[in-house]
């Protein structure tokens, strides 16, 4: 009898978990986000900030509704947070985030136009190779020592220039071998040079400045000690800086806290020094999972938000106390590349097989393949309809777009007849032959564990596989990609991304131009030197140098207009989409003016709190 | 004396144990085809100039061979040398050690406070319903999935909102008065102890129960009983003492989880202490950090080991006479 219930018992729990198993495999019906009404092109924007002299010093003005002081912002960053608090010695995204908070650079980038405005500098003029910067006079470091042409020229020319720490921005700068000048004409005024007309160095100037009573110590102790200088372990208190905030209190793993810096020279419309809040904290959470469960449970204020969880938030929003901005296309590119590679290896060998070769190097069959690709279909399924289309080699929210270049839908139609054109026809069982009768199958190639690749992978795969096409798809693993790519050159087609500016198309340089590292899809050894461009390549070669060469923005874009076309025309990558940013702010937060370019957080010093009370989560 | 010679003889045995474990964990990082550079490759911003100083930094240029033996050479003088990032491993080590040390003790000595005694008063209670119902229970504890369990309660905590969601402090435990910041630690513990204790927890209970009833059903035992001793005595004087010599041997393996053992819970829960680091370390295939740990794990285990063996030599006599 008792053994007749266990049975039952067993019985009962199984019948629970077939069925918990049935009611799992229907796939839940999610209705798409409604985000477009929360873009950013419907805010009032303040006037920019300006220019005023009070008692001989000159601030810079405000133009937000005034504010309350006090309060924190809690963000986030997610990683094991910065490795570095040095400005000129990062190489990650959360170190320079987080030491650009702490140290201004003279310039900056409007975030609505992404023009170049004056920050750290008062006004600056550009004639030609000759950049003349003037400081602001009376402004103050947060130990309370002036800021001068002193810290300016000490900050290019002896850390900079001289190639300590991350040297990234002394080599892209470096111009036929010559680097540019810097020279103090006064305590405030200070010329840059550069070796002839080089317009993407005015984005340079926006790089930090550093205070040189602090820093000349440590570079008078060479490059070995620099790289250990403010790092993570140093005291905070010996930290001085020239931004809105400076640096409180790090806790490894799981904090940064900044507080506000008394001698900060943004002042709002009644003349009271800026920032508002007190304290910015940034939370180093490990994960994004558990970043949104922070989020939710108040720990956070502001929060980048992703996929399946914009539509779970934008459910929540109606009735909460945050509000969510689709801040537009990121500044990041996603792309199929073709490997158009025809040389020899050392050994004699063709990187890519010579059959291969015919149909990749084919522009028929290349705009066969982008026809073919449904890439509206991927924006629903894959980035849960937050994605935009891509078309172009410049990312959709860059200032050099070029926006006479049509979209275009799917066109299998289009394909065949392309396809077609370049001789090839179908067998009875529907495979695409070339015109040699060789059957067309090639890997597609993309770094595994990157769930949106490798579903983007799959549709490309069935996409083409309506033309005929043979796709053997292959997630690998990171580095073994990368090493693909740039060293082996044994691959066919890739699926890849790559972030860009959207204000300098020339840091694109490394992959459009042929002597690139990172051209990918017709990558030279280093030491190449023979002459084998395509036509193609060749005239992107010559827009590229020209367009770094005009300083006007009307003439540059001309010419990155033109190579936008060349790439949309020849089709070396086909461009598949570019994800939306969607934020969320706390609503208690205020002069809350996200942009596209600028994020949500670029005008931190006018954020203020509203009500009146401490942030959450402390 | 004996023991020192013991001692002596068990240390020197362990040096060629760690010199494999070494080069094992060495060449599988380093033939793995991880690249530490492979993110600053494909970033158009990153100059090869750039590249080739990190490569030299790095050491990737030279041969494995020589790679290990640079750094065999530093760890035997006691250098565990520098991040990928440039920092200092043990500066980077000793700022997470305390934390993981917080959580683990307060674990094990909980689980040991409460395990053993339920253990012994289950095998005392041996098939009344006390015993059966603590089976029960212990068999949910060992049934749920540590990082299962844990995300659960995570999820708890953002629902009710009556504890912290992951970390070890709040955001403004500088400005705390000292009970303050004791409670605000012990309000972060909670959930993150929870989880290990009752893992852990079944486990002991369990075997103490189970070495308990051996020893009880012994001869000795019974003739104790015989003799007429009081039950106390029977029970806490003779059955005790030599069920406990398995647990022993069991402590050594929690000493070796004291750094380690917390890890994926330490993940879940977003606490800043040795997991955290060390899995980002393996993702980014850093190999000195990984190396430390790895070395510090094999290093723990062979002297909790040590620890055990020396702790039952003092309360076995009859290893004693062996050894």
């Amino acid at each position: 009898m008792k053994k007749a219930g266990y049975v039952v018992l067993i019985l009962i729990l199984l019948a629970f978990l077939a069925k918990a198993c049935i009611h799992a495999d229907i796939p839940e019906t999610t209705s798409k986000p409604e985000i477009n009404n929360s873009s950013v092109e419907n805010i009032n924007y303040p006037a920019p900030q300006k220019n005023v002299t009070i008692d001989g010093i000159d601030y810079l003005q405000s133009q937000a509704p005034v504010g309350k002081f006090g309060g924190t912002l809690v963000a986030s960053t997610i990683g094991e947070g910065p490795k570095t608090f040095n400005p000129f010695n990062s190489k990650d995204n959360i170190s320079s985030q987080l030491s650009e908070i702490m140290y201004d650079g003279l310039l900056t980038t409007n975030a609505v136009t992404g023009e170049p405005i004056p920050k750290l500098a008062k006004d600056f003029t550009v004639d030609g190779d000759t950049y003349l910067i003037h400081l602001r006079k009376g402004i103050k470091w947060s130990d309370g020592k002036p800021i001068t042409a002193d810290d300016v020229v000490f900050t290019w020319q002896n850390i900079v220039f001289d190639g300590f720490g991350n040297t990234s921005i002394r080599d892209s700068i470096v111009i036929d071998g010559k680097l540019p000048t810097v020279r103090k004409i006064d305590d405030y005024t200070v010329e840059f040079k550069t070796p002839q007309p080089f317009a993407p160095f005015i984005r340079m100037l926006s790089n930090p400045i550093a205070p040189k009573h602090v820093f000349e110590p440590a570079v008078k102790k060479g490059k070995a000690y620099f790289d250990t200088f403010l790092s993570t372990n140093a005291n905070p208190k010996t930290f001085v800086t020239s931004g809105a905030f400076r640096l409180k209190e790090y806790v490894p793993a799981q904090r940064v806290v900044f507080e506000r810096n008394p001698n900060y020279y943004i002042i709002n419309t009644k003349d009271e020094k800026l920032p508002y809040l007190d304290k910015l904290v940034y939370l180093i959470v490990g994960d994004i999972n558990n970043e949104v469960l922070k989020f939710e449970g108040g720990e956070l204020d502001v929060i980048g938000l992703q996929g399946a969880n914009v539509a779970r938030f934008k459910e929540l929003e109606k009735h909460s106390d945050f509000k969510i901005y689709n801040l537009g296309p990121n500044t990041g590119t996603m792309f199929i590349s073709f490997n158009l590679n025809n040389r020899k290896d050392k050994d004699g060998k063709f990187y890519v097989d010579i059959k291969k070769q015919r149909w990749f190097q084919d522009k028929n069959f290349r705009q066969a393949v982008d026809y073919a690709i449904d890439r509206k279909n991927m924006v629903m399924n894959i980035a849960n309809g937050l994605g935009a289309p891509l078309y172009t080699a410049e990312s959709l929210n860059s200032i050099f777009l070029n926006e006479n270049l049509p979209a275009y839908e799917r066109n299998i139609e289009k394909s065949k007849e392309l396809l077609k054109k370049s001789g090839y026809n179908w067998s009875k069982k529907g495979h695409l032959l070339d015109k040699y009768g060789n059957h067309v199958e090639f890997d597609l190639y993309t770094n595994a564990g990157n769930t949106e690749r490798e579903a983007i992978g799959v549709m490309v795969k069935q996409d083409l596989e309506d033309l005929g096409m043979k796709v053997n798809f292959k997630p690998i693993e990171f580095n073994s990609l990368v090493n693909k790519l740039v060293n082996s050159l044994d691959w066919d087609m890739v699926i890849m991304g790559l972030t860009g500016s959207p204000l300098e198309p020339n840091g694109g340089k490394n992959v459009w131009m042929s002597n690139g590292t990172l051209h990918m899809f017709n990558q030279r050894p280093a030491d190449y030197t023979q002459d084998d461009r395509y036509p193609w390549e060749k005239r992107i070669d010559y827009l590229y140098t020209q367009g770094a060469l005009a300083t006007d923005f009307e003439s540059r874009k001309k010419f990155y207009d033109e190579y936008q076309a060349i790439a949309y025309e020849e089709k070396p990558f086909v461009y598949i989409y570019s994800p939306l940013i969607i934020s969320a702010i706390r609503t208690k937060f205020r002069n809350v003016y996200p942009t596209s370019l600028g994020g949500i957080m670029y005008n931190i010093e006018e954020i203020y709190l509203d009500n009146g009370q401490k942030g959450k989560g402390s | 004396m004996q023991i020192l010679i013991y001692i002596l003889k068990r240390i020197l045995q362990s040096i060629p144990l760690l010199i494999i474990v070494s080069i094992i964990s060495f060449f599988i990082i380093r033939l793995s085809p991880v690249d530490p550079l492979a993110e600053l490759r494909l970033n158009p911003s990153v100059s090869q100039e750039t590249l080739q100083k990190e490569t030299e930094r790095l050491g990737l240029d030279k041969p494995i061979i020589v790679q290990y033996g640079k750094w065999a050479a530093s760890f035997v003088k006691g250098d565990l040398g520098i991040t990928s990032n440039g920092e200092r491993v043990s500066a980077k080590l000793k700022e997470r050690i305390p934390n993981t040390l917080l959580l683990t003790t307060i674990v094990i000595a909980l689980t040991w406070l409460v395990g053993i005694p339920l253990g012994v008063a289950a095998a005392l209670n041996w098939k009344t319903p006390f015993d059966r119902i603590l089976t029960i229970l212990t068999s949910i504890g060992m049934a749920i999935p540590s990082f299962f369990f844990a995300v659960l309660l995570l999820i708890f905590a953002v629902k009710t909102g009556w504890f912290p969601i992951g970390g070890l402090t709040s955001s403004n435990f500088l400005e705390m008065t000292f009970p303050q910041q004791v409670w605000d630690i012990t309000h972060h513990l909670i959930l993150p102890v929870t989880v290990l204790f009752t893992l852990s927890l079944a486990g002991l209970q369990r075997q103490m129960r189970a070495n308990l009833l051996d020893v009880l059903d012994s001869d000795y035992v019974k003739f104790a009983r015989a003799k007429g001793l009081s039950e106390f005595d029977v029970v806490y004087k003779h059955a005790l003492r030599n069920a406990i010599n398995p647990m022993i041997t069991l402590l050594g393996f929690e000493f070796a989880g004291l750094l380690s053992g917390a890890a994926l819970t330490e993940y879940v829960f977003q606490y800043p202490g040795l997991g955290r680091l060390i899995l980002e370390a393996v993702l980014k295939s850093d190999i000195n950090l990984v190396m430390a740990s790895l070395m510090m794990g094999a290093i723990m285990l062979i002297l909790g080991n040590l620890i055990a063996d020396i702790l039952l030599i003092i309360t076995d006599p009859r290893i004693r006479v062996k050894a």
